[in-house]
């Protein structure tokens, strides 16, 4: 059992530094791709909870939960495109993403936390509840888009 | 300037009322759309009222009262130019309506709210909310139009803080309360200020104009052609 979860961690310690290593490596094209992918499956899976909230869509409590927890993973992905390689490629991001990285890591750990607690309370299935906290992930998105994103 | 100032009914209820809705929907709009999140929703909603707002005024520009139609303030460049020089020295430049550059100001207020109204429905904040019209452009234009509707603000606001830089001049430089006349509805001119005859339309006629309007505007939010 012991060595079973030494070798998971292992496999584990092995397979983040991989990914790490990939994502310094990887040319400025892909990692542009790589969080333009992972941005459009957070807006793919978020936009319908919106609709539902504001009434354009029928509340399903199970549809809103599984995007939530699909998006908790998702957001966490963005970030790890945005490599400093990735300065000059011609995207809507503003060179303001690498000169005031400590906002922006800041705004995505933000952003990160409040879909962590949307996909808690998506759980719980009580609309109000999750409209309120909708509203706050929404505006956590805001908070990078309004200052990092082109207009 | 010794002389008593006659007060004179110019602005209409419509008129009046027109205005102070549209300066409460306008703060509201910076506000609701800075604060994003829920609040976007009654930034679309708000939007909706404003554009019902501007399509009125621009019906009550033809079939309103005397000081509240195009064609009693849209002036000629020499009537401007003559306005500019009587601003610019001692004596009162008092008009019973709009002045000639109020006039125009009016028309690009106008101008301006309607196509900030109007690219706000084809906008999406690449979050979670789209205008009523995203689903009949691309991706790329409803971009366009986002970004149309993000710097025209800043015109909108330009153009809001001369149109109130303007007003303190009138009422502190050439003694012309332009704000209780804005509220009354009753501008009290020189004596020597020509007045020609001033017609009044029923407010009636407005009130179904602004539905007919509000309606216009429900059919292009709601049910698309």
């Amino acid at each position: 059992m012991k060595k079973k979860i030494l070798l998971a961690a292992v496999a584990f310690a092995i397979g983040a530094g991989a990914s790490f290593q990939a994502a310094a490596q990887a040319k400025p094209e892909q990692l542009v791709k790589q969080r333009q992918s992972a941005m459009a499956l957070i807006g793919w899976y978020f936009g319908p909870i919106g609709a539902m909230m504001r009434g354009d869509r029928p509340f399903d409590a199970a549809v809103v939960a599984r995007n939530a927890g699909y998006l908790e993973v998702l957001s966490h992905m963005p970030s790890e495109g945005f490599q400093p390689s990735t300065k000059d490629e011609k995207t809507k991001a503003k060179p303001e993403v690498w000169s005031d990285k400590a906002k922006f890591d800041k705004a995505m750990e933000t952003m990160q936390g409040e879909i962590s607690k949307l996909a808690q309370v998506a759980k719980g299935g009580d609309m109000g509840a999750i409209k309120t906290q909708f509203g706050a992930t929404g505006k956590s998105c805001a908070g990078c888009h309004d200052d990092f994103r082109m207009k | 300037m010794s002389q008593p100032h006659h007060p004179v009914k110019v602005w209409d209820l419509p008129v009046r009322l027109f205005h102070w809705a549209l300066v409460a929907l306008f703060a509201f709009m910076f506000f609701s759309g800075k604060m994003k999140g829920n609040w976007m929703e009654w930034h679309m909603y708000s939007g909706y009222m404003i554009l019902a707002l501007v399509l009125f005024r621009i019906l009550w520009g033809f079939a309103g009262s005397t000081y509240a139609r195009f064609s009693s303030f849209l002036a000629g460049p020499g009537a401007c130019i003559a306005f500019m020089r009587k601003l610019l020295s001692k004596s009162p430049a008092h008009v019973p309506g709009h002045n000639p550059l109020g006039g125009w100001m009016v028309l690009v207020l106008l101008l301006v709210l309607l196509a900030q109204a109007g690219t706000g429905l084809f906008a999406n904040d690449d979050i979670s909310i789209e205008g009523p019209l995203y689903k009949f452009v691309s991706k790329d234009r409803s971009d366009q139009l986002t970004s149309f509707h993000y710097y025209n603000f800043y015109a909108l606001l330009a153009l809001a803080a001369i149109h109130v830089v303007a007003v303190v001049f009138h009422v502190f430089v050439k003694k012309e309360n332009l704000v209780s006349a804005m509220v009354t509805g009753i501008k009290k001119l020189d004596p020597s200020t020509e007045v020609p005859a001033v017609r009044f339309v029923s407010s009636w006629r407005a009130l179904g104009l602004f539905v007919l309007a509000l309606v216009a505007v429900i059919l292009i939010v709601k049910r698309p052609f």
